[in-house]
């Protein structure tokens, strides 16, 4: 429905979309090409995937050192992005507090401590020619597209393993993955199907809140207005009208409102606050029930509803007066003789 | 300031003349000293040979940029650098080395494999996805 080609996803639907939540493995080349989202800024487009993370391989080709932070160049062989990569302050910290601590002998927690400390200092100190790996959030700076990286390691790859099975395996994710167009569009009808029904629920809360007896459709539109908006601002008048004409029918055919009179001016009636409605119900049942055809069974559901009909409103739905009817059980007005019988206590 | 991506190449694709000079690539190859140009620390040059299709082919790479490191015979190492012509000798082209890494032991048919996979994909899907390579 709002997801053509070239459109962004609306960003309220991004999270249904599992690429989003995980660390893509896009090649770097695509990285540099996504597009930036107009609704989120640091966040990309790759084919209809909203992508801020994402996990990259490749060789350190150019490196630069800060006070704060690393700044490597990767290279995956289909591009080179500079990846900024954070000193840990545990490092830091590490070498100052180095000469305590008693080794008896036995385990010590502190220089063991220590010791992965080292071994993780060691592993994010990378030179010009060693492989990284990468996983981190896609900046852009001054017009330059780079990472952040949120976790970043030296791989030790003497024979070439781990950049094989990569270089095997990124071509599959795209292909089941990030090449496949995003799968919403099969789900767009529940969407608006649940979009709807929501708009309903705020309608019925508003009139149940408010003990409103009529209104028009014009009354209750601005409720719909914030499931609207989160949507493509392109026609929101025609798109409201639609959800709000969609959402009276839902709320019709569940009988909670009805059409008392059918005419140019739209005045839908809530069947729980029709007190006429209500009275000429109960008034055709004990009328009713006293004839003789029905003084033994009740009368039958279809039966009110004919006379309700001719007596009340012609418009009068099958669900509004089984509503009705439930009512007036619940408090005892009238009781069941059996599953569609009614008569007068 | 970031230098391009280097490409997988293989040896005998080098020689072959698609590739322009300048280009970044990125390929692989027995060390050897025996062949056209022994290991030369002074004129910083060295060869890597491969066997493809009943054929011996050798890439030159010149390791100024990667000195020093511990030239081990016959064993495989991965170059990654700018492409460069000699001049004169009718040896083809040269690699000016910025990466030069041992990998002994890696499986090199595997690994062709998985450029020949990703170029594959790559080809597959330029329609699509503009961009070179």
């Amino acid at each position: 429905m709002f997801c053509s080609l070239g459109e962004e996803t609306p960003f309220v639907l991004w999270g249904l979309d599992p690429i989003f939540s995980a660390y893509a493995r896009l090649y770097i080349r695509d990285i540099l090409q996504m597009t930036e989202s107009t609704q989120v800024p640091g966040v990309y487009f790759y084919n209809s995937h909203p992508i801020y993370k994402v996990d990259v391989l490749g060789i350190v080709v150019y490196k630069r050192e800060r006070d704060d932070f690393f700044c490597y160049g990767v290279d995956d062989s289909t591009g080179v992005i500079n990846c900024l990569c954070w000193k840990n302050d545990l490092l830091k910290e590490a070498s100052l507090t180095g000469g305590t601590g008693g080794a008896q002998g036995g385990f010590d927690p502190v220089a063991e401590m220590r010791k992965l400390q080292r071994a993780q200092q060691s592993r994010c100190c990378v030179e010009i020619e060693e492989l990284l790996r990468v996983r981190g959030s896609v900046k852009t700076t001054r017009q330059q597209r780079e990472i952040s990286a949120s976790v970043f390691y030296k791989v030790d790859d003497p024979v070439m393993a781990v950049q094989i099975s990569w270089m095997m395996e990124v071509p599959e994710l795209y292909r089941q993955c990030y090449d496949k167009p995003l799968q919403l569009q099969s789900n767009t009808s529940d969407a608006s199907v649940s979009s709807i029904s929501k708009a309903a629920t705020i309608i019925r809360d508003f009139l149940n809140q408010k003990s409103v007896a009529k209104f028009r459709p014009y009354d209750v539109q601005e409720l719909l207005q914030p499931l609207i908006l989160s949507q493509l601002k392109t026609t929101p008048g025609v798109q409201l009208l639609q959800l709000l004409k969609e959402a009276l029918q839902t709320l019709q055919d569940e009988g909670f409102i009805y059409r008392k009179v059918k005419s140019q001016d739209e005045v839908y009636s809530v069947t729980g606050q029709d007190k006429e409605l209500v009275i000429a119900v109960k008034d055709v049942i004990r009328e009713d029930s006293k004839r003789e055809k029905f003084a033994e069974k009740g009368c039958h559901v279809l039966h009110i509803l004919s006379a309700v009909r001719q007596r009340y409103s012609l418009n009068l739905s099958k669900t509004a007066l089984e509503l009705v009817l439930k009512s007036l059980e619940c408090n005892s007005d009238i009781i069941s003789c059996s599953d569609s019988h009614y008569t007068m206590l | 300031m970031l230098p391009p991506a280097a490409v997988y190449q293989f040896p005998w694709e080098l020689n072959s003349g698609s590739e322009q000079e300048g280009d970044s690539v990125r390929t692989f190859g027995k060390w050897v000293t025996c062949l056209l140009t022994q290991y030369d620390p002074e004129k910083s040059l060295a060869t890597l040979s491969t066997h493809h299709s009943s054929k011996h082919h050798c890439v030159i790479v010149h390791t100024l940029f990667v000195e020093p490191f511990d030239a081990v015979t016959g064993a495989q190492y991965i170059v990654l650098g700018e492409l460069e012509n000699i001049e004169g000798k009718s040896v083809g082209v040269m690699v000016r080395a910025r990466v030069l890494n041992c990998v002994d032991g890696a499986n090199i048919a595997l690994l062709q494999r998985a450029i020949n996979d990703q170029r594959r994909f790559l080809e597959e899907r330029k329609p699509a996805v503009k961009g070179g390579d």
